[in-house]
């Protein structure tokens, strides 16, 4: 690893740091950006919720969803079921749907009071006639979590986070 | 009925697919509209042909803190993903030139997704897409077939483009629309075809991620963005996508997807990390949904529209010709063993039956037991005594389907009895091989012993009810009943009835002798050599044809007098200055040839009478040789003096006559099978041989001919026939 990817993985960990130390005080928000890398699989194009759950594994809320057919949404199995019927401002988050080898960047906003307290990041993502990955890939909230690069299982190859510099 | 593999293919197809094939075509005539409706707006920057990426890119740079992604899609509109200055999710259109936000990208609409769903799976999800991609492939076998049934209509490709013969709307718009929108559905079937196999990873090959050598990357020298060379090299105009690098590491590079490969590049040297091109099968679904979709032009995607709505007009007018067909299937009342009357028919589409079931049905209402088949279905018919054989002409001169065994079945089921035959061929002019299959069934019949011919062969130009009404006429008078054609089928103008005056009549002292008369119209009107004349002897529904020569602006008829004879009585006994009612009946078949190099003329009897009119208008003096024949000297008098008038003002080039009584006893036919050398040498540079005179002589004629075309110019003579190089005019 170059001595230029360790300094900026430092100072993102710092900056993580840095906020988590401080969100007690403020109960705001920060936005994350997130890169989404899927595989070569051949077929449609995926369809990927990302949810924030919580220590019990139960919906809390729906961060983003890639895909903005809402009749393909029943797919994304395990999310529908949950939350998506219910999420009534979907459209606000929804990006384009993703094919397989692409990538996509989004930024999510996540609530600093749920940061390093047993929350979790989940990715489900789903491809017209083909399986649904309801675990694709899970992230823990926390510093540690945010700053790795996380393998997928299913379509997702790996998730990968930075802070977003604007903030 | 049977009917080629094409049509029955092709019939098969769109009847297993027709239901989808509405569905596919009426929601692809929607989707059509999408890539006009984006068209239309105003995102697409013009320099966007010119600009490189070192151009754009350091000005995108600048203005936009976040850019993850930048695109051009099939509008050429430039499309950016990033974060704004908020930090939140940016997506717009932008110029290029100055990163000026030029609009924010709607969804696409909810009808046109719905509209897309259906048209690719039918909400069926998997198993939908597999009809569909059926439905798409069957739409190609179709238009395969199509294509072979046009060039078989057409004879030949070379004459794919030519004019098309019109029967009834939906057949002439089937072809006419088929061969013009055949191109873009040949195209829709395919991609579509491609499209689903590409979906169900058929033909696909896997994508191929870049490989990077990570440890290889350098981090120097730094160069601006404008500098790095790949950006100066690529244009903008051929970028699919742009994946921006997610942080500033080095590690994190620059995705090009081009139109043709994909590129990585470092994002602090300029340096390409890898270069894949993309595997031929990626290149294909691209190219197959730009031609699909109609996604990268207007007016291919209002093509498309217009091909779509073709093929419901296909469905339609398909199943229109269809019904018709089907409504021309053949009922007997009656069964081959006991009919007096047998009707065969040959036709490949099916309209040669409407005329044939005419006389059918007229047939039966007279009350005579009558049979309707397909020449295929020849066989013995016991108790058979007229024969009506009516067919078209398929192809380059050849049988129609349903009557290619037809040589065969005649050898091998002689009839029992004498049966009078008559061949009526249908066609059209536009064709160069005219009626030549009715011409070859007509031999045939003559040479069979039992056959007795009742009416020379006639045939009808485009279904021309004048054409029809003749051959009815002739066969009515020779089968001395009725007409047997409704009238509805001899629709058209009816001649007007001429006055003529008498000026002139030989008479003839012996019955069985033979007299010319001549009548002048009141009016002068269009009547030519070898058109007939129609009278009325006892003024009732009995009509009697003469062949007419037009002699110093007169109509000359040549008559043999038969002792109680109706026609031949009447006309005989006219005095001059005596008017008839008569009509005169265009006989164009029969008129003497404009642009012949050589003509040859061979008549017996009164048979002679058109040519003598034609001899007298030859002004041109085309070289012309009569060959007649005669039963004695004394019934070729009345034509001696005219005749050698001719040949010293080059009107008539040799004259050879046969007397069948006198001196040689010769017929007319040996003075041809004499001459065989010159009659072949005048067919081959395309002269022109007309016959007139007895059914009989005709017979033994083309019976000769035949042998002289087979021997000597390795032809039949029905090839000539179809050409018009043999008209006949016999009875």
């Amino acid at each position: 690893m170059s001595c230029l990817h360790k300094i900026s993985l430092l100072v993102l960990t710092l900056v993580v740091a840095g906020s988590s130390a401080s969100f007690a005080q403020q109960s705001g928000t920060t936005q994350y950006k997130c890169m989404i890398q899927m595989t070569n699989y051949m077929g449609e194009k995926a369809y990927i919720a990302v949810s924030l759950m919580n220590g019990k594994g139960v919906y809390e809320k729906t961060l983003y969803v890639l895909g903005s057919d809402k009749k393909w949404y029943p797919d994304v199995k395990e999310w529908y079921k949950a939350v998506g019927k219910k999420t009534t401002n979907i459209s606000a988050i929804s990006g384009a749907s993703v094919a397989g080898g692409d990538r996509s960047v989004i930024v999510l906003e996540i609530d600093n009071s749920k940061l390093n307290k047993e929350y979790k990041l989940r990715f489900e993502s789903a491809v017209e006639d083909k399986e649904d990955h309801a675990k694709d890939l899970e992230i823990p909230l926390t510093t540690e979590g945010l700053s790795a690069k996380s393998e997928g299982t299913g379509y997702i190859r790996y998730v990968r986070f930075s802070p977003n510099t604007s903030n | 009925m049977t009917i080629s593999v094409w049509r029955y293919s092709h019939l098969v197809l769109a009847v297993s697919s027709f239901l989808l094939l509405t569905l596919a075509s009426t929601t692809g005539i929607i989707l059509a509209f999408e890539p006009v409706s984006q068209k239309i707006q105003p995102y697409r920057v013009d320099t966007i042909s010119q600009l490189t990426l070192a151009q754009t890119l350091p000005v995108l740079k600048k203005s936009y803190t976040e850019i993850s992604e930048l695109s051009v899609d099939a509008n050429q509109f430039v499309q950016i993903k990033g974060s704004d200055a908020d930090g939140k999710n940016l997506t717009a259109y932008i110029d290029p030139q100055t990163g000026k936000i030029l609009g924010i990208p709607t969804k696409q609409s909810e009808f046109f997704q719905w509209v897309t769903a259906l048209h690719r799976s039918l909400f069926l999800h998997e198993a939908g897409r597999f009809f569909i991609g059926l439905t798409a492939f069957l739409l190609l076998l179709i238009t395969v077939s199509g294509t072979m049934l046009i060039i078989q209509r057409q004879r030949g490709v070379k004459r794919f483009f030519t004019r098309i013969v019109r029967d009834n709307f939906a057949q002439y718009y089937h072809v006419v629309l088929g061969r013009l929108s055949l191109i873009p559905i040949f195209v829709i079937a395919l991609s579509g075809t491609y499209l689903s196999l590409a979906r169900f990873g058929l033909v696909g090959e896997d994508k191929v991620s870049p490989k990077i050598d990570f440890d290889a990357i350098q981090s120097k020298p730094e160069r601006k963005l404008a500098d790095f060379s790949v950006f100066k090299n690529t244009r903008l105009a051929d970028v699919q996508t742009i994946e921006f690098p997610f942080s500033e590491d080095v590690e994190d590079y620059y995705t090009l997807k081009l139109k043709d490969r994909e590129l990585t590049v470092n994002q602090i040297t300029g340096d390409i990390l890898s270069e894949n091109r993309y595997p031929a099968a990626v290149l294909l679904t691209n190219l197959s949904l730009d031609l699909h979709t109609g996604r990268t032009s207007a007016i291919w995607a209002i093509i498309l529209a217009v091909a779509s709505g073709n093929i419901l007009f296909f469905i339609y007018s398909g199943f229109a010709i269809t019904w018709k067909r089907r409504a021309n299937r053949v009922k007997n009342k009656y069964s081959a063993d006991e009919s007096r009357f047998i009707i065969l028919v040959g036709s490949e589409n099916g309209s040669t039956f409407r005329f044939a079931q005419a006389i059918h049905q007229q047939l039966i209402k007279q009350g005579e037991k009558t049979f309707l088949t397909e020449f295929n279905n020849y066989t013995v018919f016991p108790k058979a005594e007229y024969l009506i054989a009516l067919t078209a002409t398929y192809g380059l001169g050849e049988a129609p389907t349903n009557a290619q065994k037809f040589a065969a079945l005649v050898e091998k089921y002689p009839q029992p009895q004498p049966v009078r035959y008559s061949v009526l061929g249908f066609g059209s002019h536009a064709y160069p091989d005219f009626c030549q299959f009715a011409f070859e069934v007509n031999q045939v019949l003559a040479g069979q012993p039992w056959a007795v011919p009742l009416v020379d062969i006639h045939t009808v130009n485009d279904r021309s009810p004048e054409d029809f009404g003749l051959w009815a006429e002739a066969w009515s008078q020779q089968a001395d009943r009725p007409m047997p054609v409704s009238s509805d089928l001899l629709k058209g103008p009816v001649s007007r009835f001429e006055t003529l005056t008498v000026t002139n009549n030989t008479r003839t002292e012996q019955s069985d002798g033979t007299f010319l008369i001549r009548l002048r119209a009141r009016r002068r009107r269009s009547v030519t050599s070898g058109d007939l004349l129609a009278i009325y002897p006892a003024n009732d529904h009995r009509e009697r044809l003469y062949s007419i020569g037009v002699l110093e602006k007169e109509l000359q008829l040549s008559v043999r007098l038969h002792p109680g004879g109706l026609g031949s009585g009447f006309l005989h006994e006219l005095t001059p200055g005596e008017t008839i009612r008569a009509r005169v009946v265009s006989n164009d078949h029969f008129h003497f040839p404009q642009n012949a190099p050589v003509v040859v003329m061979i008549a017996n009897g009164t048979g002679i009478a058109p040519f003598l009119g034609m001899i007298s208008q030859n002004k041109q003096q085309i070289p012309c040789h009569l060959y007649c024949g005669f039963r004695q000297s004394a019934s070729f008098d009345s034509y001696r003096n005219f005749l050698e008038a001719s040949q010293t003002t080059q009107k008539l080039t040799s004259l050879h006559v046969a007397y069948s009584r006198e001196g040689d006893r010769q017929y007319v036919s040996s003075l041809i099978a004499h001459d065989a050398e010159f009659i072949a040498n005048a067919l081959m540079m395309k002269g022109v041989v007309m016959i007139c005179g007895s059914l009989a002589m005709q017979k033994d004629v083309i019976d000769l001919l035949e042998t002289i075309c087979q021997t000597k110019l390795g032809k039949s003579v029905s090839v000539y026939q179809s050409h018009s190089q043999i008209l006949m005019d016999c009875y």
